[in-house]
């Protein structure tokens, strides 16, 4: 097979797998992030125990083992989910325990001037997160929120020991089928290297600005 | 459904296992700390070739999957005539792989020393090696040691990735159990709790150490 | 005459720390008092408690003749909740030392936020005064401009506009000059004589500008250590000072 036959049958037979999984369990980080990041200043204990047994729990134990627990461990105790679910649901709840220390550290890191001009002007509590202190942290998160999102693309490679047809998935059928080990996961690497590219580029120029701004 | 007997029958042969996991750990971590130095010091060096080539393999190693860099070590090495047995196959990516976290660590660390450091050596009159580890390494390092050390847990939570080139680790060897018995939940389970017990309260200290550092400053 | 405000046995202890040992203080209406002292003496701490940025240790405070930090039920003084807080809030407005805009919002969004969110004016409405607010403090050619292109002494008329929209009775200002270069502290000290001499805004001024103090106050009061060490006219005060605290104070400010 040629290099461009090898590109081609592993982005055809894989790449679609990769991009949904990523799009699904990207945004599930992201809600889970800001909820549980939210709950982690709750005023409530209980609020914040239950968010802090989440977010050190998932962060605590390894990716690999929450999704073999979740795809091989709990239909034993009859929860079955299919594959795709599976990988969905275990990088989402992963990243987003992650997701949810970048929430808490961006907001954590608002100035407490902008809480007491809030009170100042007598705004609500819901009222201060939701004009003043998001918005300010929102921009400070993104540059942390594209670096996860390009660790949280490279885990997609992991829904291939649960049989999920990814690139990675494919790159080892391929390289069982034909001979070709060296070129296909050269270009394996290659080619989860172009889909992670744009999203450096954005997020290196995010920095960049957001050092500017502090500055 | 949960079967304590079973869970304590299964449990010395998953802790067996624990040894492997830990030496790859640590043998994957000493290897990325030298590769990472290095990696920061030569991304710092003059020559703009070296230190574009270096910033080039960087990046990529950092944005493609360890997992794939482990099939590729494992794989394809062999093509051309470096055959690896699982063990060292998996700490030469873990290693690599994590370098190039360190280096970027390392360099902030590097960056963060005041410029006069490197004009007070300069008239001093050390040589350029000298002016690295008598002088820049010793103030780099110590307040990025925090960091390193949560990559340390990052790399230990990786090391299951090391059962997909075959090694038997943890993670492999409560598969290979549950494969046999067809009960994954006790196994798997002993493993997530394990993985927490030894990383959850290396956080804290790690956090601990960072908070006592950034008071004495 | 009733206070508006009346300070009763107000203590304030950080830690080991008593900044604020028990001060009985009152305010009139449409009074303009100016809190001098050294750093640290817990004059900028009373006006915090005022604005309810922090809680009393002991003692109550009481505006208008209902207790600030407390409510009253069935005849018992218990610790005021959030409701009760914003209520008493309505009537107090504040301008800080470091201003606190809110970087992410122009200056017309900067007044006009709180208008919008906290009273519910109308959007239209809401410019109508935010504008109106910005003119006073000589800005309307700023309107669309973000606080990181602004002076010291713009960002701060700016935060007087955004106290002042909300038609506070009591306008509390926490040295308001200290944080500004030498040459953008007359504009700021200018706009607040304006307010001063529309007359019926009660205002606590906490400052280091002497002269300005004896300018716009009708009272100062002199803190040290955290209790009021000497009150009066400003003529009294600063002619005729009575405390040995008092006369080194203003010796080293000469």
């Amino acid at each position: 097979m040629s290099t461009f036959e090898i590109f081609i049958a592993l982005v055809k037979g894989g790449i679609q797998v990769t991009i949904q999984v990523t799009f699904f369990s990207t945004i599930l980080a992201v809600i889970l992030g800001f909820i549980s990041g939210l709950a982690r200043m709750s005023r409530y204990k209980i609020i914040r125990f239950i968010s802090g047994a989440y977010i050190e729990i998932f962060r605590g134990t390894s990716l690999l083992v929450q999704l073999f627990w979740i795809y091989f461990a709990l239909p034993i105790i009859g929860i079955r989910f299919s594959p795709i679910s599976t990988g969905i649901l275990a990088i989402g709840l992963n990243y987003g325990a992650y997701c949810s220390e970048i929430v808490r550290s961006a907001i954590q890191s608002v100035p407490a001037g902008q809480t007491e001009a809030c009170i100042a002007l007598n705004m609500t509590k819901a009222q201060r997160m939701r004009r003043v202190i998001l918005p300010q942290a929102f921009t400070m998160m993104l540059p942390n929120l594209g670096n996860q999102l390009i660790e949280l693309l490279k885990s997609t490679s992991l829904v291939s020991m649960i049989t999920l047809n990814d690139l990675t998935y494919q790159g080892n059928i391929l390289n069982a089928t034909t001979l070709e080990t060296t070129k296909i996961y050269t270009m394996l690497l290659a080619i989860y290297f172009i889909i992670a590219l744009p999203i450096t580029q954005c997020t290196k120029f995010l920095e960049r600005k957001f050092s500017e701004g502090r500055a | 459904m949960w079967d304590w007997n079973y869970a304590f029958s299964i449990l010395p042969q998953i802790l067996s296992a624990l040894k492997i996991t830990v030496a790859a750990t640590f043998s994957g971590f000493l290897l990325a700390l030298a590769l990472g130095l290095i990696l920061s010091v030569l991304s710092r060096i003059n020559i703009r070739p070296v230190s574009l080539v270096v910033k080039g393999l960087v990046q990529f190693i950092r944005d493609t999957p360890l997992l794939v860099q482990l099939y590729f070590i494992f794989y394809v090495f062999p093509k051309f005539g470096l055959t690896l047995e699982p063990f060292t196959a998996g700490i030469l990516g873990l290693g690599i792989h994590y370098a190039t976290y360190l280096s970027e660590v390392f360099r902030s660390g590097i960056e963060a020393v005041h410029a006069g450091q490197w004009e007070a050596a300069k008239a001093l009159n050390f040589s350029r090696i000298k002016t690295w580890t008598r002088i820049i390494l010793p103030q780099a390092i110590p307040p990025v040691i925090p960091v390193i050390g949560n990559y340390l847990i990052t790399m230990f939570k990786e090391t299951p990735l090391l059962s997909a080139i075959t090694l038997v680790e943890i993670l492999q060897t409560a598969k290979i159990i549950g494969a046999g018995s067809f009960r994954y939940l006790e196994g798997f389970t002993i493993v997530g709790v394990i993985f927490f017990l030894l990383s959850y309260p290396s956080s804290l200290l790690i956090n601990k150490l960072e908070i006592k550092m950034n008071n004495q400053n | 005459m009733t206070p508006i405000v009346s300070y009763k046995k107000i203590t304030k202890v950080y830690d080991e720390l008593e900044v604020l040992k028990g001060i009985d203080f009152d305010i009139y209406p449409a009074e303009k008092v100016a809190l001098i002292g050294p750093s640290g003496s817990g004059k900028t701490t009373l006006a915090r408690l005022l604005m309810t940025l922090e809680k009393p240790t002991s003692g109550t405070i009481e505006v208008e003749g209902e207790y600030l930090w407390h409510e009253e039920i069935n005849g018992k003084l218990v610790k005021a909740g959030n409701k009760h807080l914003r209520k008493m809030r309505k009537d107090i407005g504040m301008v800080f030392q470091h201003f606190y805009l809110f970087p992410h919002m122009t200056v017309l969004k900067n007044v006009m936020e709180a208008p919008v969110t906290v009273l519910g004016m109308s959007k239209k409405e809401a410019r109508n005064q935010a504008e109106e607010m910005i003119e006073k403090v000589g800005l309307e050619d700023k309107l669309d401009v973000y606080p990181s292109q602004l002076s010291g002494g713009q960002k701060q008329r700016v935060a007087i506009a955004r106290a002042l929209v909300m038609k506070p009775k009591i306008m509390l200002f926490d040295e308001p000059t200290s944080a500004l270069d030498p040459e953008l502290v007359g504009e700021v000290l200018d706009v607040i004589k304006e307010i001063a001499d529309e007359g019926d805004m009660t205002m606590l001024l906490i400052t280091h500008e002497m002269d300005f103090a004896k300018e716009i106050a009708d009272r100062v009061a002199f803190f040290n250590e955290g209790v009021i060490a000497e009150q009066g006219s400003p003529e009294e005060l600063f002619n005729n000072p009575k405390t040995a605290r008092l006369q080194s104070f203003l010796s080293r400010l000469n």
